[in-house]
This record gives structure tokens, sequence and C-alpha cells, in this order.
């Protein structure tokens, strides 16, 4: 697999002064500015073989969009190599940008005044298109993303879901190999995220198009990528695939056992076996925590059906967000570094 | 080719972009006529009655006024992304749009929209061209026309220039700084006779803010004054001098762009 991306020991510094309040702190500051330096990028390298579609996930702040921005060409790195497409993205900005498509979800890359329609022509002269691939990739873009229907709307009056369409299919009229999104369904309500992701995985599918995307919706990365990043103070804390974060993080585990009645509820909480907690949830129900690499869940469900008799038994998996919700609050990773299958270190 | 055609479809869509506020677009044709017809009064009432300043004449002084109007008009229609420009592009991050295409940023800060009303200032200088010409003895034949257009386009890219290096310091600081309209109201001062101020000024409008080269001189040159004409041929030099400067002044502010936090 050829790679399309090389990034090597990103940096990116920004000078800022903090503002003093008030009047008199304003005049202060005309003659006196404490500078400060941010960090925002620290030290991140990877590469990205053509066709793969990333997900680069990390919580606000977290140096997301300074890197995209890097990648684009539209910040300068403090230091550090990126080699994107054969290119260096802000020494070559005329030749990389013709090869790249950007999508941010926050802001749009259509004129705001006028039809859809005439900001493509307009984007069909600045990368000269053919006419003829311009017509076939519409009507390409239209059976997914049914264009067709406002393509005559001036921007400014489309709603979100539309102006996103249209944003990704702007994004990609020159068929550029490489794609950035930057939160590209921010907002947008089941059927555009739908719509949008269908046909992400079918322009990948059909041209290879290599894709980094950064959002805050997960579904977006179970669905569409096959290898995350997550990055946070402006280092990458993890880099690979989603099944394996998950394994690796899922180490604790939850059983809900639900009882007949409170002797039975009685039996449950004396219940002991080395590895495992017993917290009561309700009632008639308890919650036991083990860790997998302790206990076997098959063998702790055949000791409780032993010994108390059993409504119901529930296995409790933790859904996505709470696993990256304990890497951006540092429960995870940091401690579990260790034992990380790839590539992740704190 | 390709810029020249891609600024041809900027214009072709700014244009409608224009037209589909129609009200707006008919009020700023008309309060800018406004603006020139004042501008011409107010030439006409301060200078009529003095029958000579400094050896120019009222209809000398009313024809560099028209000429002034040609490389003046071009320029504002062109200039109008420059006053937002820190607003707009730097504070509100709009650059970052700019720097994802594949074009030149000049091209799309100077061509993506016109102040077409300005064209309305040049109609209004051909016009006063019109009536003063033969009154100085300047015949309106093709090589005037010719040099008229030449120092036209060089006068109106020698205050773009101006401009540019001035509103390229917005990449480095990003406060609001107000350089851009005391200077821009200096232009005014280089459409007038350039005798009549003292030498201080004298020399600021011709060497620090050259503003006499791209309204004065031209057209001290083409009515005869002595002791002038070498300025008018020093026009293209001092022209490509300071493009050159915005040019490389623009290229290191770019690289400084820090765009915004999202």
């Amino acid at each position: 697999m050829p790679s399309v991306v090389e990034v090597e020991n990103l940096v990116k510094d920004f000078r800022t002064f903090d503002r003093r309040e008030g009047v008199w702190g304003a005049i202060q500051d005309l003659y006196s500015r404490q500078y400060r330096n941010f960090r925002a990028v620290d030290n991140v390298s990877f590469t990205i073989g053509q066709g793969e579609m990333v997900g680069y996930i990390g919580p606000n702040g977290a140096g997301k969009s300074t890197s995209i921005k890097m990648l684009t060409g539209i910040l300068v790195p403090s230091s550090g190599r990126i080699v994107a497409n054969g290119y260096c993205p802000w020494r070559e900005r005329t030749r990389y940008t013709r090869t790249i498509g950007v999508v941010f979800g926050q802001r749009t890359q259509l004129w705001w005044d006028i039809g859809v329609v005439e900001s493509f022509r307009l984007l069909q002269k600045i990368y000269e298109i053919s006419q003829a691939e311009y017509d076939h990739r519409l009507a390409k873009f239209d059976e997914v993303l049914e264009l067709k229907r406002y393509l005559h709307t001036p921007v400014r009056k489309l709603s979100l879901g539309e102006r996103m369409r249209c944003d990704v299919a702007a994004a990609l009229l020159h068929n550029p190999p490489l794609l950035f999104l930057d939160e590209p369904t921010i907002g947008l309500d089941i059927v555009a995220k739908e719509s949008i992701r269908t046909f992400l995985k079918e322009v990948n599918r059909e041209y290879g198009t290599t894709m980094l995307l950064t959002t805050h919706d997960l579904s977006d990365i179970e669905e569409l990528c096959h290898r995350l990043m997550i990055i946070d103070h402006g280092k990458v804390l993890y880099d690979g695939g989603l099944p394996e974060l998950k394994r690796m993080l899922w180490r604790e585990s939850a059983l809900k056992v639900d009882l007949r009645d409170r002797d039975q509820a009685a039996l449950l909480a004396a219940f002991s076996m080395p590895g495992v907690a017993v917290e009561r949830a309700d009632e008639l129900s308890y919650r036991l925590r083990f860790r997998r690499e302790e206990v076997q869940p098959a063998e702790l469900i055949r000791r409780i059906v032993n010994e108390v008799q059993v409504l119901d038994l529930t296995m409790e998996e933790q859904p996505i967000e709470e696993v990256v919700r304990r890497i951006y609050t540092g429960e995870a990773l940091h401690d579990d570094a260790h034992a990380s299958p790839e590539g992740a270190r704190p | 080719m390709r810029t020249l055609s891609l600024i041809w479809q900027y214009f072709v869509q700014y244009s409608k972009v224009r037209l589909a506020y129609r009200g707006d677009f008919l009020t700023s044709v008309i309060t800018t006529m406004f603006g020139a017809l004042a501008g011409i009064a107010a030439v006409y009432l301060i200078f009529h009655r003095a029958p000579l300043i400094h050896g120019w004449s009222f209809d000398e002084i009313f024809f560099l006024y028209g000429f002034g109007l040609l490389p003046l008009s071009l320029f504002n229609l062109l200039s109008i992304n420059l006053y937002f420009f820190s607003e707009v592009y730097i504070i509100q991050g709009k650059f970052d749009r700019v720097l994802l295409r594949p074009v030149h940023t000049l091209v799309q800060i100077l061509f993506e929209q016109f102040r077409i009303e300005a064209l309305g200032d040049t109609l209004l200088g051909l016009v006063v061209l019109w009536i003063t010409a033969p009154k100085v003895g300047i015949a309106l034949d093709l090589r005037f026309w010719l040099l008229a257009l030449v120092f036209t386009v060089l006068g109106a890219t020698l205050y773009l220039a101006i401009f540019l290096c001035l509103t390229a310091v917005s990449f480095w600081m990003e406060d609001r700084v107000g350089i851009i309209p005391p200077v821009y109201n200096m232009m005014a001062f280089g459409r007038y006779p350039l005798d009549i101020y003292g030498t201080p000024i004298r020399l600021l409008l011709s060497w620090v803010i050259p503003f006499g080269f791209a309204g004065f001189y031209p057209v001290a040159f083409l009515l005869g004054k002595d002791g002038m004409l070498v300025f008018a041929w020093l026009l293209p030099a001092v022209t490509a001098c300071f493009l050159a400067l915005a040019v490389m002044v623009w290229n290191r502010g770019v690289r400084n762009y820090s765009s915004t936090g999202s």
C-alpha cells in the first residue's frame, strides 16, 4: 500500500498574548504584552496509505483542526515535515491544492449569495474540469446526494443538511485522490448524516479516495473508518483499529443479574468470587463488575446459576462514547498503555 | 490566459450576486454618482475663479481631475476586498478558503469582488476629458488614448501595490489597524498639481507614498509641463518596484497567517 500522506515530527506553536481586562488594560496592551507560547500540535507522526479512511478524533482544542490546517497547506508548521500527494503542502500550495478536496463542516466553501450550480461552475473553471467530466460527476453525485432539487437555490437559503451535501460534492468535483473532512456531520440530522456517509463510502470504493476526517460523532468512525487516531494536548494517544481499541479498553465488564425474590437477593449479596465486585442496582437486581483478564465470564455465569435462582442475565458493554470519554479525561490509556496492542503511547 | 478567463468568470459571478440584490445595487450606483458629481463641483468652486495657480490654468486642473479619475476608478473597482481584508479574511478566518484554491491568493483577493459602481467614475472621467481636452490643447487622437490606457493601467497598479503593502500588515497585526483610511484620503493630494504643495508633501507624494506618479505626473507629461517629463518615464519603474515589494510582503504575510481557532 503506497503512502499518500507522510507526517514526521509535526509541531505547531502559536504565540498569543493575554489581553488585560478593561480600557486601562487595553491601553497597557498597546506598549507591553505578555506573550505566551502555546503548543497546539506536539511532535505528531503518522502515515496514511492509499485508499485508507482514517478518523481523527479528540476533545475540543486537542489540535485536530490545527493538524488539518497544516495538512491542507493553510498553516505553516513550526517544525516537522509533511509530504502529501508528493507535495509539501505550504511550499507547493497551488499545485498541491489541485490534488486535494477539503470540507469544513463549520464553514461553507461555497459562495454564499449565488446558486449552488454557479458555485460549481466557478469551481469547474478554477480546477479546469472538462464539461464531460463535470456532467458525469454531477449526475453521479446526484444519485446519492439528490442535489438536483436545490441546485439553483442560493447557498444562504439552504438548510444545513442540504448545504453540507453541496459542500461535500463541491470538494469532490475535481476528483481529488485525497479528501480532508473537518467535522462533516456536525449538527446534521440522521438522514443527512446517513446520506453523507453512504456517499463517502461509495466514493472511497469507486475512486480509491483517501480520506482523513475529524468528528465528535463516533458513529461516523464506526461506519466509515478502519483506523482511528486519538489526539489530545497535541499528541497522538492512540493510532490503530477500532476493534483493537475496544478490546484494549473494555477489560472491565459488568454482568447484570435480575432475581426472582428477596431471598435470592440476599443469597447473591453474599456471593463472592475473586476479582468480582458485587453492587446492588435496585431491590431485585445486582451488577457484578469484573476484569476480563482475571475472570472468565462463562465461569462466573456457571457459578451464579448454581448458587442462586436467576430471572435474567445481561452482559453490559460500555458504549464507544464511554471508552472515548475515559481516554479524553485521562482515565484510560495512560495507565493501560503497557497493554496496548499497537502504537498507543501516552 | 487561464487566469484572465478565471477573472472574467469571477466578474460575471459577482455581477450576478450584485444584481440579485437589485435595490441595494441601484442605491449604491446613485450615491456613488452623487459623490463623484460633488467632487467635480468642489473642484469647480475652488478653482474656477483663480486664473492661474503655479502655472496651472483652471482648465488644466479640471483636465487633471478628470484624468485622475481613470486610474482611481480602476483601482476602486478592484480594491474593495482590501478594505475588509483584516476584518473578514484575517479575523473571521475567511482566508482559509482562499488558501485552499489552486489560484494565487492575490488573484482571488483582488478579483473575487468588484466595486462595479466605480465604473461610473470612469465614465465621468471620460466626460471631463472630452470637455476639457480641447481647452488645454490636447487632441483626443489614437496616440492620446493609447497613452491614457497605459497611464491608467500603470497608475491603478501603483495604487494597488501601495495598498497591498498596507493590507499585508494585517497578517502580522491582528488588531484592526486603521492605517488604510488615512492613506486612502491622501490619494486625493496626488490628483492636484504637486507644485501647489510645500517641499515635504511634494517629496512624500513623489518618493514615499508615490501617489503623484499615478495622478499628477502623467498629466504633467501630457500637458508638456517643464521639468516634469522625466517623472512620467519613471512611472513604469516605480510601479514595478512597488508591485514587487507588495508581492514579496504579501507572500511573507501569507506564510505568517495563523487562521482561527476551529
